[in-house]
């Protein structure tokens, strides 16, 4: 089946394991992605500049979605979901401004398809492809692994506007987890936030957050970290060292995201889920796989 | 904050850009005590929500306490009013930009990026943990198709729009 994507900057300017690994791990599950005829900020930065203007650009993205004729979107980054998922809702009741930026896109060539049904990369696997299915291509079982998952904030709230998980109980991940034959250990403040939105206002306060979610996970014996969201990724794998460096902690805690552990299951090379570019030492995480 | 008058239009304008209900708050306290950027930032949201419903908003809007919110939504989440103080923060920050008070840089260079190239972020050269350098084109990424056409007229006017 065929499936459009929209990956959002994040992953587009930085967290290119991620995108890596996406491409690299739905095809063997029997799922082409379809990347979107041009792409732009999916608006939620904009939220705190202007509301309607962060709609035009997340309403874009669902209208440049419409010209690849698919209706099934693949949306891997919490933030982004978020911001597409608020425009949409708003374009369903049908106020002045979503009627305003219809008329813009037309302007523009582009018309907005109410039908588009949006997935994130977690319940994509879950409940598109589907745990089994996911187990049943696993070539190299990851027995042995303990590892703790982290969901992220905006895929799972608020429940109101429709999210992909339990807000307070979130277990789609660790199922997938679960399903490469890896064990989940579960933790206090699970849902503590990475920090990531703070970056732009208090950087400081968002890597002591990231430090300190970090600092109790390592406190587990895990092997490591999975997450789902290119923001998290950024705040506990590639900011990992500037967060122990603000919080004078010691942090060696490998965190990879879902696909790239999904990648070594299914027995695809390292370098091809990108796992040369995590800055956490994943290769702690690798032995105990290859063993 | 002794001398300030509350600021009655400016709070319709609030009340009506959060769309739910910043009045039925009972000040319950359970935005604060899940609040991400509590213990770091102090941020409490309850504090917001009763500042909103007073009229205090110029205090508001010229703090820097609007831009502590890490968006986790836990206080939208579990606010057993629906009163969201996230989207009371969000239309505070929107106004705070149309006043054109202080408002932090990297939010400014996200809107400057996307007029630019549609991206909020500029594009990384990544040094793995062996001190090699990937970008996009060496990880055989495809190119990145930035937006065409009338994208940045229509962006542009609807930053501008009042």
């Amino acid at each position: 089946m065929k499936v459009a994507v929209f990956w959002g900057c994040r992953i587009l300017t930085s967290q290119y394991a991620y995108e890596m690994s996406v491409r690299e791990t739905f095809p063997r599950l029997n799922v082409n992605l379809v990347d979107l005829p041009e792409t732009n900020c999916c608006g939620e930065p904009i939220k705190s500049i202007k509301e309607s203007a962060a709609d035009y650009l997340a309403t874009r993205i669902l209208a440049l979605t419409n010209t690849t004729g698919l209706s099934d979107l693949l949306v891997p980054c919490n933030r982004c979901h978020f911001a597409l998922s608020e425009a949409m809702e708003k374009l369903r009741k049908d106020d002045e401004t979503s009627k305003k930026i219809i008329n813009t896109l037309k302007e523009e060539g582009l018309s907005y398809n109410p039908k588009i049904k949006i997935w994130h990369t977690i319940d994509f696997l879950h409940d598109f492809v589907g745990t089994e299915k996911v187990k049943k291509a696993v070539q190299k079982p990851l027995k042995g692994l303990k590892l703790a998952t982290h969901v992220g904030c905006q895929i799972i709230r608020y429940s109101d506007l429709g999210r992909i998980d339990d807000s307070e109980n979130p277990q789609k991940l660790n199922n997938l987890v679960n399903a490469l034959g890896a064990e989940v250990v579960d933790y206090p403040k699970k849902l503590d936030c990475c920090g990531g939105a703070l970056m732009r206002s208090h950087p400081n306060a968002a890597l002591s957050l990231a430090s300190t979610k970090l600092t109790l996970l390592q406190s587990l014996s895990i092997n490591g970290l999975v997450v789902s969201c290119p923001e998290c990724g950024l705040m506990l794998d590639s900011k990992q060292k500037e967060a122990a460096a603000i919080a004078g902690a010691k942090l060696n805690l490998p965190v990879l995201y879902y696909t790239q552990l999904l990648g070594l299951a299914l027995n695809i090379e390292q370098e091809k889920l990108g796992l040369q570019l995590n800055q956490s030492p994943v290769n702690q995480l690798l032995l105990n796989i290859e063993r | 904050m002794s001398m300030s008058k509350p600021d009655l239009i400016l709070r319709e304008k609030v009340l009506a850009k959060t769309r739910r209900g910043v009045a039925d708050c009972f000040q319950c306290m359970k935005c604060t005590s899940g609040c991400t950027a509590l213990k770091l930032l102090e941020l409490k949201p309850h504090e917001i929500m009763r500042l909103i419903e007073w009229g205090f908003l110029d205090e508001l809007v010229t703090s820097d306490i609007i831009w502590t919110c890490a968006t986790c939504l836990k206080c939208t989440e579990r606010c057993p009013q629906k009163a969201s103080p996230y989207h009371a923060i969000m239309a505070l920050r929107n106004i705070a930009v149309e006043k054109e008070v202080k408002v932090p840089e990297a939010y400014l260079k996200a809107v400057s990026q996307i007029l630019e190239s549609g991206l909020a972020e500029t594009i990384q050269k990544i040094v793995t943990r062996d001190a090699e350098a990937f970008d996009r084109e060496s990880l055989k990424l495809p190119k990145i198709a930035n937006p065409k056409g009338g994208f940045q007229v229509a962006f542009m006017k609807i930053l501008e729009e009042r």
